[in-house]
């Protein structure tokens, strides 16, 4: 089993980051860090481009997360995948066979969640596994 | 220690998309109830009887244009478009032009897209009076923009099958509208001076010289971004897969419902009528649909404004991904390159495309009330300038292939050259055409020339100044180079 960690720039994510590594340490299981890189809207013209770009951005936002999970001693994985957040985090999940999936919210109101398509939000209604959802700081 | 895992997954999930989705993304992507409405007016008034056979005629650079978009599209994959596949077929300058063109198409295209949307919506609504109010109509279109920016930005959840369901219904309602106009000419039950439909309006070449540039070039326009439904096909080697039949249905559909369209206009109103209303290009569409169906226009002027609207959205996105795509390769500044965190879509870019877009459908409308045609006319010369630039950067990127097979010479070398031709001849008889003002839609004189013209004119010169000045202070991009296509995507590439 592991601990998978939806990382990207939302403000609760160095809390989601540190409580999975906790979490990751107290089972003495391995942390899979997950950044998708499915760009959102149709496909079309200049797809790649935009593809790239957010790979470029994950790969930046994962370098912090891996050293912070390195010096905890906590072995780490990361996986960008080419799909929306919240499948692509179900899908890890299936692949690592997940004890729990932690993320970080954005603290927004729950009509703004559900118009913007909030992440947390789906995978609290879709995922078979545990969801450990981290707000950020106060 | 960490290893990184990549999913490196080429193009498009096998199975991603089924037969509805395909065939949507199809139809979708050329918007033919918006096309139809904006260009049928200033189409029959140019070519009269022979506006069915401008049409079909028009298809046929369109395919061979394609064709270079389907093969480009192999060894770039995953939908890169013009502006790098010129750069690499032809080097920085070439490639600069062309994704300068396309994104200007896009910013163009949208002022008239909202516009017409608002004024059909409106009309569907039975408020006619505030869709003539110009104040009102234009008020609208801008927060129509606005607020497509927005969810181009932001996305939206849930909206996707809502969105299929009313383009499929657009398409139905054109094919109702010309069946009940058709059957009405021979019942002779017109409330108009119908005539009968005749074999004859096919030949194009009836219509005239000035006439048949100037309509094939609206034609263009009618069938603009039909190359991204060719992609679909390209999912599959076999064809039997839902994505590839699903391409050439919606291409079938497309012209199907075009040709009839254009048989039950000409058809039902007549040539006098067509004459008389010869100076209302825009609204031709819109007294048509309340001649023909009575009391149910509202299901064409729905159709024509759903189309409008989700274009508005499907044009500004491709839009910000060319200036994207530009900045990525340091041929634009940085800025546009930024990627919101939050939503992860090119934030800057897009509101960049959105608020150009907003100035100029202001400014145009501003400066004459029909300039929002002669727009038109200008974004046509513009489309078959970079589909040229296309063809060409085609048979140029696979000129060590060309000879391989005579299907490679056909369909790479020969066709995209011919379509290049066809579209450079038509821009060049265009150009002549309208540096005489009286042959514009509104006959305006800008400078001694048509307002097209200078409109046409005027994004290229701003985009050469743009483009020296950008060599000049940031000259990396020019340190690319021309090359030729990766042997190994040409022939072992299978998806």
């Amino acid at each position: 089993m592991a601990v998978v960690l939806g990382y990207d720039e939302s403000p609760g994510a160095e809390r989601a980051l540190s409580a999975s590594i906790e979490v990751a340490s107290a089972f003495g299981e391995p942390l899979v860090i997950v950044y998708a890189i499915g760009p959102p809207g149709v496909v079309g013209e200049e797809y790649a481009s935009h593809r790239e770009a957010l790979l470029a951005l994950g790969r930046t936002a994962v370098t912090r997360a891996v050293e912070a999970a390195h010096d905890a001693g906590v072995p780490t994985t990361v996986e960008l995948v080419d799909a929306k957040p919240s499948q692509a985090l179900l899908d890890v999940a299936d692949k690592h066979d997940a004890r729990v999936i932690v993320v970080g919210t954005w603290g927004e109101s729950p009509i703004k969640g559900a118009m913007l398509g909030s992440t947390p939000h789906k995978l609290l209604h879709l995922s078979a596994r545990p969801i450990l959802c981290v707000p950020a700081a106060e | 220690m960490a290893q990184v895992e990549e999913e490196s997954q080429d193009g498009l999930k096998a199975g991603a998309i089924g037969f509805v989705d395909a065939l949507v993304i199809g139809l979708n992507s050329t918007s033919p109830a918006y096309s139809i409405a904006a260009v049928i007016g200033a189409l029959v008034a140019l070519a009269g009887v022979h506006a069915p056979g401008i049409i079909i005629a028009s298809f046929v650079p369109m395919l061979l244009i394609a064709s270079a978009f389907f093969y480009l599209n192999r060894v770039d994959q995953d939908c890169g478009t013009t502006f790098s596949w010129v750069t690499r077929a032809m080097g920085p300058w070439a490639g600069w032009l062309g994704g300068w063109a396309i994104t200007m198409t896009g910013i163009l295209v949208v002022g008239s897209l909202a516009d017409v949307g608002v004024s059909f919506g409106l009309r569907g609504f039975g408020l006619d009076d505030l869709a003539d109010n110009a104040v009102v109509r234009q008020s609208l279109a801008v927060v129509l923009i606005l607020v497509m920016t927005a969810i181009c930005v932001a996305g939206t959840e849930g909206s996707a099958k809502l969105q299929n369901v009313l383009i499929l219904l657009q398409v139905l309602f054109l094919l109702v509208f010309a069946v009940v106009a058709i059957y009405r000419v021979y019942t002779d039950d017109s409330s108009l001076d119908s005539v009968k439909p005749a074999w004859d309006w096919l030949n194009p070449f009836a219509a005239g010289g000035t006439a048949l540039t100037a309509g094939l070039l609206l034609g263009v326009f009618m069938y603009w971004g039909w190359e991204s439904a060719v992609n679909l096909t390209e999912e599959v080697e076999d064809s039997a897969s839902a994505p590839g039949r699903a391409g050439i249905w919606s291409t079938i559909l497309l012209l199907v419902t075009y040709v009839s369209v254009g048989f039950a206009v000409v058809a039902y109103a007549g040539t006098t009528f067509l004459t008389d209303n010869a100076d209302e290009e825009e609204f031709v569409f819109a007294l048509l649909a309340t001649e023909v169906l009575g009391s149910w226009d509202w299901i064409v002027f729905f159709a024509v404004a759903t189309s409008a609207i989700a274009s508005t959205q499907t044009t500004i996105l491709p839009a910000s991904r060319t200036a994207l795509s530009m900045a990525r390769r340091r041929a634009l500044p940085h800025a546009f390159g930024h990627v919101s965190h939050r939503f992860r879509t090119p934030d800057v870019s897009t509101w960049a495309v959105a608020g150009i877009a907003i100035a100029w459908y202001l400014i145009v409308n501003q400066i004459s009330e029909n300039a929002l045609f002669d727009s038109l006319s200008a974004l046509a010369l513009l489309i078959a300038f970079y589909y040229a630039l296309t063809g060409i950067a085609c048979a140029v990127y696979y000129r060590k292939h060309l000879t391989e097979s005579v299907k490679n010479f056909i369909l790479i070398g020969v066709g995209p050259l011919i379509g290049s031709a066809l579209l450079i001849w038509l821009l060049v008889e265009a150009i002549i055409d309208l540096s005489d003002p009286e042959n514009s839609y509104s006959g305006v004189s800008w400078f001694g020339l048509g307002p097209p013209l200078v409109i046409g004119i005027g994004i290229a010169l701003t985009g050469v100044l743009v483009m020296v000045y950008w060599r000049f202070t940031a000259p990396a991009f020019w340190d690319e180079r021309p090359g030729v296509a990766d042997p190994a995507l040409v022939n072992g590439k299978q998806r």
